[in-house]
């Protein structure tokens, strides 16, 4: 029995232990979050979330008079990420980075700013073929996002984003297909 | 205390997998709870003849959409509710768009009791109950043992000819 108590306690030690984030560390995570993004593979993008993320977007298309609001939880980011995977052109820049890990170590808020390049579908018309759109849409975002420690790994905790969209014609813009 | 490291060490691991299926499995209601008879939202609450599965499944439980099942009330295995949502495309940018439909177990009905929305799609119950009804009509869905006999009548239910 003193060892099953053992493997026991050894076990709970482990689930309760507590890593302190340092800025490399977030960094390097926001790395990796960056290249999940550019694979557009949904599955390790959605393992970059925790449970109980959830993201606010404030999102300004272009010609619009007003803004588009929502606030979405894990699980549909996770089936729009899974619809992310459709693009064959993609492009993302992360034009700054800003990390503040909190004091007690546990969490950290990152700023950074992108320019995402993508195919701009007309969304009242089911397109036939990838290539079967005009404009090419570059938004421009903002994220805030909160980062901490979720069952011993890195995870975004919630993100806050505000995206400004500008069209432009698809002979302007070359993205190799992949 | 060789001899009890194999058998601690199976069951931390069999401990282990049912904790982590309780905490990861989805809720969603039993099978007997959507098995259970639609009722029309009518003075009487007429059955609609159809299984709430049957209803949902004729709908193709709402294409795309994600689908989440929540009990307003934990300690009430008898109300439920639907969540369906989306992300649309719309003029301004992209639009969260949902339905939340509650369901309730009245005796060997069960009730649409609540339909919370977004400001595309109705949340009036008689309504959304017709439009619920739509597919297994067209369909010609399976009813309930009760509709199968000759005579058997429902909420907008076809008569046989």
């Amino acid at each position: 029995m003193r060892v099953l108590a053992a493997i026991l306690l050894a076990t709970s030690a482990l689930a309760g232990c507590s890593r302190e984030l340092g800025r490399q560390q977030v960094a390097e995570f926001i790395d990796q979050a960056d290249a999940a993004a550019r694979k557009r593979f949904a599955p390790e993008i959605c393992d970059l979330r925790g449970k109980n993320f959830t993201m606010q977007l404030v999102f300004y298309a272009q010609d619009a008079n007003v803004p588009s609001e929502m606030e979405i939880t894990r699980k549909l980011y996770c089936q729009q990420a899974g619809s992310f995977s459709r693009l064959r052109q993609y492009r993302l820049e992360r034009k700054s980075i800003d990390i503040d890990i909190a004091t007690d170590r546990k969490s950290a808020t990152v700023t950074a700013e992108y320019v995402e390049t993508m195919p701009f579908y007309d969304p009242w018309r089911a397109p036939v073929t990838p290539d079967d759109f005009n404009h090419f849409q570059v938004v421009e975002s903002r994220d805030v996002s909160v980062v901490g420690i979720e069952d011993g790994d890195l995870k975004f905790l919630s993100t806050e984003t505000e995206s400004h969209q500008s069209l432009v014609s698809k002979k302007e813009v070359k993205i190799p297909y992949d | 205390m060789k001899a009890f490291a194999g058998p601690a060490m199976l069951l931390v691991l069999v401990g282990g997998y049912l904790v982590h299926r309780s905490l990861s499995k989805e809720d969603a209601p039993s099978r007997a709870f959507v098995e259970l008879e639609l009722a029309a939202e009518d003075e009487d609450h007429s059955g609609t003849c159809y299984s709430l599965s049957t209803v949902l499944i004729a709908n193709g439980v709402f294409g795309n959409a994600l689908r989440t099942w929540k009990t307003p009330d934990e300690r009430n295995e008898d109300k439920w509710t639907l969540v369906l949502e989306a992300v649309q495309q719309g003029p301004n940018g992209p639009v969260r768009e949902y339905r939340n439909f509650t369901f309730e177990k009245f005796g060997e009905q069960v009730r649409l009791v609540d339909v919370e929305a977004s400001e595309e799609y109705p949340t009036d119950i008689e309504e959304n109950i017709d439009k619920l009804l739509e597919a297994p009509h067209a369909r010609k869905s399976t009813p309930v043992d009760r509709c199968r006999k000759d005579g058997g009548t429902g909420y907008q239910f076809p008569k046989k000819k």
